[in-house]
C-alpha cells in the first residue's frame, strides 16, 4: 500500500513539475510581458487581409507593450460568435457590429461607452451624421462604416435607368434574353433580410409601428412581396436558383456579365474591378414604386467596446491608431464604403460615380429598425418570404404569419 | 472468475484496486466536470427562464417541454432528424461495406486506391461542404454543368433552392463525407477475419455471396454495430453540412434538431427553449446508444 501511494505521489509531482517547467520555458521565451488587445473585424467583401495584418504590425511597432490580436470574422458568423463569447464572459475588447445589434447588446449590459477609452480628437474627425449609435444622447458605438444601397446596371445589357419599380420591371423584361437575366435577387438566408427590404421600403413600408407591433403584413409589404413574385414567376427576369443563393453567391452572376440590374452596396466597385470586365457599369438609385418616395436602405456598422474586455485601455489606443487616414482610408476604399471620417472623405479616391450615387441615396435613406429581437424577427420574415417564393403560402398569408410570429417572439 | 479478481474483491479497496481507482480518478473527475455537469446544467436551464446571456432567472418548471410537445414544428423537425440519420447511416454502411470489399481484394495500386478513399474524411469538413456548395451552385456549379454537357439533364434542378432537393443534396454531402470512415473501419474488421474460414467455405463449395453472408458479415458484425452507432450519433448531430449548405432553409425545409438548437440559442438567444431541445436530443441519442449496447453485449455474451 505504501509503495503504491509513493508511486502515485511521484506521478503527481512529476506532472506538476513538468507543467511548471514548461510554463517557465514559455515565459523566458516571450521576453518582457505584453498585454494582448483583441479586436474582431468583420470580413467585408473586398477587404485585403494582408493590409489588415499590416495595421496590426504597425500598431505593435508603435506600442511595443501591446500584442495585437486582430481577428477577421465572416459576417454570417459574427453575431453568433459574439453572443457566444459574451455568454461565456470572454468577448474581444472590441468588435465591428451591425449597428442594428447594438440595442440587443446594450440590453445584455455587455457594452461600454467608447468615449471613456477613445480620444476626443478621433470623435471630432467623425461626421456627426454617421453617429447612428447615439441612443438617448449617449454614443454607444463608434461609426465604422455607413453606406446606402443603390442599383448597379450592366450597360451592355441595358442602358435604361428606371425611375420607378414598374419601369424596372419593364426594363428587366427587355434585358432578359440570350441566356442573360434582367435582375439579380438573392433569396437564401443571409446576415440581413436580403432583397425584400429594398422592395418593402420602396413601397413605403415600415417593419414596426409606434407601439412596436410588427407591420410587415401592411399593404406595402404585400405589394412588395407580390411584385417580387411577379418578377420571379410571371416575368421570369430573376436568375435561376435565386432561392439557393445568398448575396455572395448571387452577385457574382452580375459581375460575370449575365444580368442587367442588381441592388447592391458599397462593395460594387471593388468587385467590378476584381473582374475587370469588358462591359461598363453604371450606378443609379433604387427606384420607389410609382407614387412613393425613394427610400433606399442605409446600413451602418459600428465598433462596440465590451464591458468584459480584458484590455479596454489598449483597444482605445488601437482605435485611435486605426482611425488615422493612413489606415482607415485605404480600408474604407477596400470595403467600398464612403469614409465616416471627415478628413478621409475629402480624398480624391472617394469622389467617384459610385460614391456620388451613395451620397445621393443617403438623402432619402432609411436604416434597419433599431429594436430588440431583430435577429429572430428578420429570420421569421425571411422564412415567410421563402414560403411565398415556394408557393407554400400566398404573399398575404405568409406576411400575416410572419407578423404574428414576430409579435409573439418579441412579446407584443 | 479468476483467483486474482476474487482476492481483490475480498480485500475491498486494498492493493491494486486502490491504485486502479487512484489512476482512474483524474479521468473520472474530468468527465464529471466536462460531460456530466454540462448535461445536468443544460437540463437545469430548461427549467428556468433566462436572460439573453443564459443567466438563470425565474423557475418555470416543465412548461417549455409542454409548449414544445404541443408544437407541430418540433415534431416535423424531430421526424426530419430521424429520417436524415437513418437514411444517411444506411447509405454510409452499404457504400462503406461495398468499398471495403473492393479495397480488401488484392490488386496492383490497392494502396493508392485506399489513400484516395480516405481523402474526403481527412479533409476539413467545413471546407469540403463549402466546396460542395459551389459544386451545387445552379449557375456556375460543376454538377449542373456536367449534367448539361453530358446531355443527362437539359434543365437540371436548383439543388439548394427547393425543400426536397435541398434535403437530398445535404444528405448526399453528409454521406460523401462519412463513407471513408465506415469503409476504413469495415476494411480493418475484414482483415481480422481469419483466411482459414474463407478457405474452408471455398472447399465446402460456398459461392462468393455465401462467403460474404456467412463468413464476412458475422466476422465484422461487432464492428458493424459500433461503427453504425458512432455514425448515427455523428450524423444526428451533423451541424456543419446543413448549416453551411442551407442554414436550415429554404423556409426551414432542411432544419434538423441540431440546427434548430443552434438557431434558438446562438442566433435568437432563447436559451431555455434551446436547452429543452438539447435534452430531447440527449434522450433520443441515449435511447439509441442503450439499444445498441444491449445488442452488442448480448452478442458478446453469446
Amino acid at each position: 500500500m505504501k509503495k503504491i501511494l509513493i508511486v502515485f505521489a511521484l506521478i503527481v509531482i512529476l506532472s506538476v513539475t513538468s507543467t511548471s517547467l514548461f510554463a517557465n520555458g514559455q515565459k523566458e521565451k516571450s521576453g518582457p510581458a505584453k498585454s494582448t488587445v483583441t479586436f474582431w473585424l468583420a470580413d467585408y467583401e473586398g477587404i485585403d487581409h494582408d493590409f489588415v495584418k499590416q495595421i496590426a504590425s504597425a500598431f505593435e511597432a508603435k506600442y511595443p507593450q501591446y500584442k495585437m490580436d486582430l481577428v477577421i470574422v465572416d459576417w454570417n458568423a459574427l453575431h453568433d460568435k459574439l453572443t457566444t463569447a459574451l455568454a461565456a464572459g470572454t468577448p474581444p475588447d472590441a468588435s465591428v457590429i451591425g449597428t442594428r445589434w447594438l440595442l440587443e447588446f446594450m440590453d445584455l449590459g455587455a457594452v461600454v461607452q467608447p468615449k471613456k477609452y477613445v480620444s476626443q480628437s478621433t470623435f471630432d474627425n467623425i461626421a456627426p451624421g454617421a453617429m447612428e449609435a447615439k441612443i438617448n444622447g449617449t454614443l454607444w458605438g463608434i461609426p465604422f462604416a455607413a453606406g446606402s444601397r443603390f442599383m448597379a446596371i450592366n450597360t451592355s445589357l441595358s442602358d435604361k435607368v428606371p425611375a420607378t419599380m414598374e419601369d424596372l420591371e419593364k426594363d428587366a423584361i427587355a434585358a432578359t434574353k440570350n441566356g442573360n437575366y434582367g435582375l439579380i435577387m438573392p433569396g437564401a438566408k443571409h446576415t440581413e433580410l436580403s432583397d425584400f427590404v429594398y422592395y418593402f421600403y420602396a413601397a413605403g413600408g415600415n417593419f414596426f409601428d409606434a407601439n412596436g407591433k410588427c407591420t410587415v403584413n401592411s399593404a406595402a409589404g404585400v405589394k412588395a412581396l407580390n411584385f417580387m413574385l411577379k418578377l420571379i414567376d410571371t416575368d421570369k427576369v430573376v436568375q435561376k436558383g435565386f432561392l439557393s443563393q445568398d448575396r455572395k453567391q448571387a452577385q457574382p452572376i452580375f459581375f460575370a456579365g449575365k444580368a442587367a440590374y442588381v441592388m447592391i452596396g458599397a462593395w460594387a466597385d471593388t468587385e467590378y474591378n476584381k473582374v475587370s470586365p469588358s462591359w461598363k457599369i453604371k450606378y443609379a438609385q433604387i427606384p420607389p414604386f410609382a407614387g412613393n418616395k425613394p427610400a433606399p436602405l442605409i446600413v451602418t456598422d459600428s465598433i462596440a467596446l465590451y464591458k468584459d474586455g480584458k484590455n479596454l485601455e489598449g483597444i482605445g489606443k488601437f482605435i485611435d491608431f486605426l482611425y488615422q487616414d493612413k489606415w482607415k482610408a485605404p480600408l474604407d476604399k477596400q470595403m467600398g464604403f464612403p469614409p465616416v471620417t471627415i478628413s478621409a472623405s475629402k480624398r480624391p479616391e472617394f469622389q467617384t460615380p459610385m460614391y456620388k450615387a451613395m451620397a445621393e441615396a443617403n438623402l432619402h435613406a432609411k436604416g434597419w429598425p433599431l429594436v430588440t429581437g431583430w435577429a429572430e424577427a428578420s429570420s421569421i420574415i425571411m422564412d415567410a418570404t421563402q414560403k411565398a417564393y415556394l408557393h407554400q403560402m400566398s404573399a398575404k398569408d405568409a406576411l400575416d404569419w410572419a407578423a404574428a410570429a414576430v409579435d409573439k417572439a418579441r412579446g407584443k | 472468475m479468476s483467483d486474482s479478481v476474487l482476492t481483490v474483491r475480498r480485500k475491498g479497496l486494498g492493493g491494486e484496486a486502490t491504485l486502479a481507482y487512484a489512476l482512474l480518478a483524474p479521468a473520472v473527475l474530468l468527465m464529471i466536470i466536462f460531460m456530466v455537469y454540462p448535461i445536468f446544467y443544460v437540463f437545469v436551464i430548461s427549467l428556468f427562464k433566462t436572460d439573453k446571456l443564459s443567466r438563470i432567472k425565474d423557475f418555470a418548471g416543465f412548461s417549455i417541454y409542454a409548449d414544445l410537445l404541443s408544437s407541430k414544428d418540433i415534431w416535423i423537425v424531430i421526424g426530419r432528424s430521424l429520417l436524415w440519420t437513418v437514411t444517411a447511416v444506411l447509405a454510409k454502411t452499404i457504400f462503406g461495406i461495398a468499398i471495403a470489399l473492393l479495397l480488401n481484394v488484392k490488386y496492383k495500386g490497392r494502396k493508392i486506391a485506399r489513400l484516395l478513399f480516405i481523402i474526403p474524411w481527412a479533409s476539413s469538413i467545413p471546407i469540403s461542404v463549402m466546396l460542395w456548395r459551389w459544386v451545387l451552385h445552379s449557375e456556375f456549379g460543376l454538377l449542373n454543368h456536367t449534367l448539361k454537357i453530358t446531355g443527362l439533364m437539359s434543365n437540371p434542378p436548383v439543388w439548394l433552392g427547393q425543400g426536397g432537393t435541398a434535403f437530398m443534396a445535404c444528405l448526399w454531402v453528409d454521406i460523401w463525407i462519412g463513407i471513408p470512415f465506415m469503409a476504413l473501419v469495415f476494411l480493418a474488421a475484414m482483415q481480422a477475419v481469419p483466411q482459414t474460414l474463407y478457405e474452408a467455405a471455398k472447399i465446402d463449395g460456398a459461392t462468393r455471396y455465401q462467403r460474404f453472408r456467412y463468413v464476412t458479415l458475422p466476422g465484422i458484425s461487432a464492428i458493424l454495430l459500433i461503427a453504425t452507432l458512432l455514425s448515427s450519433l455523428w450524423t444526428f448531430n451533423d451541424f456543419n453540412t446543413i448549416y453551411i449548405l442551407t442554414q436550415g432553409g429554404p423556409a426551414g425545409a432542411t432544419n434538423i434538431l441540431i440546427t434548430y438548437v443552434y438557431q434558438n440559442s446562438f442566433e435568437w438567444l432563447k436559451w431555455q427553449k434551446a436547452s429543452a431541445l438539447s435534452v430531447f436530443t440527449f434522450l433520443i441519442l441515449s435511447t439509441v446508444s442503450i439499444i445498441y449496447s444491449r445488442i452488442y453485449f448480448k452478442k458478446e455474451e453469446m
